[in-house]
C-alpha cells in the first residue's frame, strides 16, 4: 500500500540543535543573536553593535547601553542517511529496502514543506557513500524520489566508519536521519552516531526491521543461514529453543540499540516491515517528538 | 462385508514417498540467506545429519496427503451383500438409424439421446448392471450386462448414428425377452419414434421407459434416383430422374446440382411447397461415370441430400448370331441404330471372328464353348447346358426378378406372350429371372448366371420371324436387355443399394467388412450402413437412403412414456460394492487446504 503524502502536509520535523550556516525559516531559541525579527533578550553594549538596537528607554531608566538581541532564525538541514547494504534485501518477502525508501521519501517531503534543505546520502555496500546535492524547493521532490528508487542493494557496510566519513566530510550540523536495519553490532551502530553528534547534529535512528527477522519461523525451519554481506554460514534448525533463544537475543540487541540512542542524545524509533508506514509517521514519531503539526 | 483393492498396481505410487522424504531431507541443507549472523552465532548450531529425520507438522501434513492420493488411486471398495431389490439392471435400448442424425436444439438427437443414456448409466450405483443395444435396421448388442459403468459410458461415446432405416421392433424384442429372462430389468428406449411407430404391442410396453427426442420437420430430401440409359445407345440418349421432397411445414427454395464425375451437369433451383415432392428430368448428360446429385440446403438432415447414380458407358451392340436362318440377325440389325450384327450357319461357327455376345438360335453346339457370353435361344432338349423339358404353347410371363440386372428397367413384360415356348429348368449355375406359365403351371422361361467364367443366359424362345407388330416389342426389349447385361464385363456396372437393405452381392464376391459396408455370408450379401461410393474388390457400390420414414423428421407430441409396469423384485441376493475412492481424493483435498493454510501461516504478511 503506497503511502499518500499529502496527508504528511501539516507535519513538520522538531528540532532544537543543528542550527544551520544560513537564514531560513526555523527559529533557535537561545542562540540571540544582533539581528533578527523576535527580541528574545538585551545585551551590555560594545562598540560595533548596531545603534538602531539600543533601547533608550533603558538607557534612560538604568542609565547604561543595552542592545536588543534576537531569536536566531537559520536553516536546517535534514541529512537523510539510507542503508542499502545487502542485509537490507533479506528476507526477500519482507522488502526491508523498499519500506526504507518509503519512509525516507515521506520525510523528506515534509522537510522540503517546512522549507527545511534536504541531503540524500545513500550508504551503500561498497563502502563508497553516493550523496545528493542540498534539496530546497518542494519541487525537488521528485528528484528525491528518484534518487531513492534508483536504489539498489549489495555489499558489506561498515555502518560506523561510514558515518564517520560522512560526518567529517559534511561537518555542518543538521538533523541527521539514518534509516537502517542496524543488524549489526551496536557499537559499530554508536560509532557512527557519535561522529554525528561530533558535529552537534541531532541523530533520529529510524529501525526497519523484518517481519521474518522478527519471527525466524516464517521463513524456515530448518537450513543453512547464509550472511548475506560477509558469505559466512551457520547451520540451524529452529528447534523451539532455538526460537526462544533468538528471541532473547533479538530483544537484547534492540534494547541496547534503545540504550545506546539514549546514551548519545539520540531519538531511536522502530517499525516492522508488516506495520504501517502512514502509522509510523502519524502516531509513532509525533510520539517520540521528532514530529509535530506546523 | 469385505475389503478389496479394484487397482492394486496404484500402490506402486507409494515409491512417492520416499521421493517426499528426499526432498525433505534436501531442504534441510538449503541455504537461508539472512542480514546478520552476529545473533544466530550466539544460537547454538545444530549439526544437519540427513540420516536424521525430525518431521514437522507440515511434512505430516504432506505425508497424509500423499498417502490419501495413493490410497484413492488403488481404489479400495467394501463389497456388502445386497438384496437383489436392490440392484437394478438397465437396458437400454438406442436408436442409431439415419433420422437421429438431425439437428435439434443443443445438437443432433443422438447426441441429445446419448447424452440421456449416459446420464441414465451414471444413475446406477456400484454393482447394478447395464446392457447397450443399438436398433437401426437390425438391433446389435453393443454392450452385453456388466457392472462395468465406465466401458458402458466409453461404449456409449464411441457409437454413431448409421444412415439405414430404422426397425426397432427387433431390438425392443430383444429387450422385451430380456426383461422376461430377467424381471428385475428395466428398459430404457431413446429413440425419435413415437411407441406407436415401435412394431411392438402398447401393452408389452407398459414396462419400457420410452423417450423420444426431436420434433423439427425441417428437411428436405432426395428421395429418388433413377438413371434410364437406352441399351445400345449413345449416353447422350439417357435421362435421370430425380425426386425432391420437402418434408417442412413451410415452403423451401432449394438448389439441386448434378455432376457426373467432376463435371456439372446441371442446376435447378425448386420452390417446394409445404409436404410437396418434385420430380425433376435430367437430359443429355455430358459424359457417363458416376452421378451425383445433391442439394444444397442447410436443412436439419443431410444424409438425404446427397444421392448416387451411375451413367453407363454404352458401346454398340456387336453379336454373332448362330442361326440356319436370317431372321434373327435381321430382326435385330434392324432394331438397333449402329449395331454390328454377324449371322454365321452352325457348322461354321469355328470360323467366326470374335464378337462381344453370341446368340445361339434353337442350337447348341457341340464341343467347347466359346469364349464370348452366351444367349441360347429356344435350346433343344437334351443339351448340356440350358436343359429344356419341352415346348409348350400359349405361354405368358407371370413374373420375373426385378432385382436382376439382366431385366432391370424392363417394364410391361407381363404383356408378353408366346404362341411357343421351351419350358427350361433352372440350371445349376444359374437363376430363373423370367418366369413364364402356361394352363399347366409355370416354368422358367429365362434362366442366367455364369458358366466357366462368362456369363450365360437361356431363353425358351425365339424371334419367329421379322418385327411386324407391336406385340413382339416386349420380346425385343427382353432381348435387348438381356444382351446388354451379358456383353458388360463381370463387376463392370456398378451396384446401387439402399443402406441397410440387404442384397446378393453376386456369385464370387468375397467376404469384405469395411467402415459403413459388409460383404458376407454363402451366397454373399451385401450390406451398406453409411452412404457413399465403396470398391469391394473391382466391383463399384453406390449406396443412397432413400427412405421416406427416415427423412420425414417431423414428430408431433414428443416426450416421455415412462414404464407403467416396474420390475419385479428378484429372488436372489448380490452384492453390491461401494468404491471408497472418492472419499479418499475429498480427504486428500481437505487436507490440501489444511496444508496450504499451515503453510501460509508460515509465511510473513505482505509489507503495508
Amino acid at each position: 500500500m503506497s503511502l499518500d503524502l499529502e496527508e504528511l502536509a501539516r507535519l513538520t520535523l522538531r528540532v532544537r540543535r543543528g542550527m544551520g550556516d544560513r537564514p531560513g525559516d526555523r527559529r533557535f531559541p537561545g542562540r540571540p543573536e544582533p539581528a533578527g525579527i523576535e527580541l528574545e533578550a538585551y545585551g551590555a553594549y560594545v562598540p560595533g553593535d548596531d545603534l538602531r538596537h539600543l533601547d533608550w528607554n533603558a538607557v534612560a531608566r538604568l542609565d547604561t547601553l543595552l542592545v536588543r538581541r534576537f531569536t536566531a532564525e537559520r536553516e536546517l538541514v535534514v541529512h537523510l542517511l539510507l542503508d542499502a547494504s545487502a542485509s537490507m534485501a533479506v528476507p526477500a518477502r519482507d522488502g526491508k529496502l523498499a519500506v526504507a525508501r518509503e519512509l525516507a521519501l515521506a520525510l523528506a517531503y515534509v522537510a522540503l514543506g517546512a522549507n527545511d534543505a534536504v541531503r540524500i546520502a545513500v550508504l551503500s555496500g561498497d563502502g563508497a557513500t553516493r550523496v545528493s546535492p542540498l534539496l530546497r524547493q518542494r519541487g525537488s521532490l521528485a528528484r528525491a524520489a528518484a534518487l531513492l528508487a534508483a536504489v539498489a542493494p549489495g555489499g558489506r557496510l561498515g555502518l560506523g566508519a561510514a558515518l564517520e566519513t560522512y560526518a567529517r566530510e559534511h561537518a555542518h550540523p543538521g538533523l541527521a536521519i539514518l534509516v537502517s536495519d542496524l543488524m549489526m553490532e551496536p557499537a559499530q551502530v554508536e560509532r557512527g552516531v557519535l561522529a554525528l553528534r561530533a558535529r552537534r547534529s541531532e541523530v533520529l535512528l529510524l529501525h526497519v526491521i523484518g517481519a521474518g527477522e522478527l519471527d525466524p519461523g516464517r521463513e524456515f525451519t530448518r537450513g543453512v543461514l547464509t550472511d548475506v554481506e560477509t558469505g559466512a554460514t551457520h547451520p540451524i534448525v529452529l528447534t523451539p529453543a532455538a526460537r526462544a533463544r533468538y528471541r532473547e537475543l533479538l530483544a537484547e540487541h534492540l534494547g541496547a540499540l534503545a540504550a545506546l540512542a539514549e546514551r548519545s542524545g539520540a531519538v531511536y524509533a522502530r517499525l516492522a516491515t508488516d506495520a504501517s508506514v502512514r502509522a509510523f509517521l502519524s502516531v509513532e514519531l509525533p510520539r517520540l517528538g521528532v514530529l509535530g503539526r506546523r | 462385508m469385505t475389503l478389496g483393492l479394484a487397482n492394486p498396481a496404484g500402490a506402486l505410487a507409494l515409491g512417492t514417498v520416499g521421493v517426499l522424504i528426499v526432498l525433505h531431507l534436501y531442504g534441510r541443507r538449503r541455504a537461508v540467506p539472512v542480514g546478520t549472523l552476529f545473533l544466530w552465532q550466539r544460537v547454538p548450531a545444530e549439526p544437519l545429519d540427513r540420516r536424521r529425520f525430525r518431521p514437522d507438522l507440515l511434512f505430516a501434513l504432506q505425508l497424509v496427503l500423499l498417502l490419501a492420493l495413493i490410497a484413492g488411486l488403488v481404489r479400495p471398495y467394501l463389497e456388502v451383500a445386497t438384496p437383489a431389490a436392490e440392484r437394478v439392471r438397465l437396458l437400454v435400448v438406442l436408436d442409431v438409424s439415419a433420422s437421429m442424425q438431425a439437428r435439434e436444439e443443443g445438437g443432433t438427437r443422438f447426441e441429445l439421446a446419448r447424452r440421456r443414456a449416459r446420464a441414465l448409466v451414471a444413475q446406477l450405483l456400484t454393482g447394478d448392471e447395464v446392457m447397450l443395444v443399438a436398433a437401426a435396421e437390425r438391433a446389435h448388442v453393443v454392450l452385453a450386462w456388466t457392472a462395468d459403468h465406465t466401458r458402458a459410458q466409453d461404449r456409449l461415446e464411441a457409437l454413431e448414428p448409421l444412415d439405414t432405416p430404422t426397425n426397432l421392433a427387433a431390438a425392443l424384442e430383444l429387450a422385451l425377452g430380456e426383461q422376461r429372462a430377467r424381471p428385475e430389468t428395466q428398459v430404457a428406449v431413446l429413440t425419435d419414434l413415437p411407441p406407436e411407430a415401435s412394431g411392438v404391442a402398447r401393452a408389452e410396453l407398459a414396462y419400457v421407459d420410452w423417450i423420444q427426442i426431436g420434433r423439427s420437420d425441417d428437411n428436405l430430401a432426395i428421395t429418388g434416383l433413377s438413371v434410364d440409359a437406352p441399351p445400345f445407345h449413345p449416353v447422350g440418349d439417357a435421362t435421370a430422374t430425380v425426386l425432391v421432397r420437402n418434408y417442412a411445414h413451410v415452403e423451401r427454395r432449394v438448389v439441386l446440382e448434378a455432376r457426373v464425375g467432376t463435371e456439372t451437369w446441371a442446376r435447378r433451383e425448386l420452390v417446394l411447397a409445404p409436404r410437396a415432392a418434385e420430380p425433376v428430368l435430367l437430359t443429355d448428360p455430358p459424359a457417363d461415370g458416376e452421378l451425383t446429385v445433391s442439394l444444397a440446403v442447410d436443412d436439419a438432415l443431410a444424409v438425404d441430400n446427397r444421392a448416387r447414380a451411375e451413367l453407363p458407358a454404352s458401346r454398340p451392340l456387336d453379336v454373332l448370331v448362330v442361326s440356319a436362318t436370317r431372321a434373327l440377325g435381321a430382326a435385330l440389325g434392324a432394331s438397333v441404330a449402329g449395331s454390328r450384327v454377324r449371322r454365321v450357319e452352325p457348322e461354321r461357327l469355328a470360323e467366326a471372328e470374335p464378337a462381344r455376345v453370341v446368340v445361339y438360335d434353337r442350337s447348341v453346339p457341340p464341343g467347347p464353348p466359346r469364349a464370348e457370353p452366351a444367349l441360347y435361344l429356344a435350346p433343344p432338349a437334351d443339351n448340356p447346358i440350358c436343359p429344356g423339358v419341352r415346348t409348350v404353347d400359349d405361354a405368358a410371363v407371370i413374373d420375373w426378378d426385378v432385382d436382376h440386372p439382366a431385366v432391370g428397367g424392363l417394364q410391361g413384360l407381363e404383356a408378353l406372350t408366346l404362341e411357343h415356348a421351351v419350358q427350361l429348368v433352372t440350371p445349376g449355375w444359374g437363376s430363373t429371372v423370367v418366369l413364364g406359365a402356361t394352363a399347366r403351371g409355370a416354368f422358367p422361361l429365362l434362366v442366367a448366371g455364369e458358366r466357366d467364367g462368362r456369363r450365360v443366359a437361356c431363353l425358351g424362345a425365339d424371334l419367329a420371324g421379322p418385327l411386324v407388330s407391336s406385340d413382339d416389342v416386349p420380346f425385343l426389349l427382353l432381348l435387348l436387355s438381356t444382351l446388354r447385361w451379358l456383353e458388360e464385363p463381370p463387376g463392370g456396372a456398378a451396384l446401387l443399394v439402399e443402406t441397410g437393405v440387404p442384397v446378393l452381392a453376386g456369385p464370387g464376391a468375397a467376404e469384405f467388412h469395411g467402415p459403413g459396408l459388409h460383404v458376407a455370408g454363402d451366397p454373399p450379401v451385401l450390406l451398406a450402413e453409411r452412404t457413399g461410393v465403396y470398391r469391394v474388390g473391382a466391383r463399384v457400390v453406390l449406396a443412397n437412403l432413400f427412405d421416406d420414414r427416415e427423412s420425414d423428421i417431423g414428430r408431433e407430441g414428443g416426450g416421455e412414456w415412462p414404464a407403467t409396469v416396474r420390475p419385479a423384485a428378484a429372488g436372489t441376493a448380490g452384492t453390491a460394492r461401494r468404491e471408497l475412492g472418492r472419499w479418499l481424493y475429498l480427504a486428500a483435498a481437505a487436507l490440501l487446504v489444511l496444508e496450504w493454510s499451515a503453510w501460509q501461516r508460515r509465511r510473513p504478511r505482505e509489507v503495508a
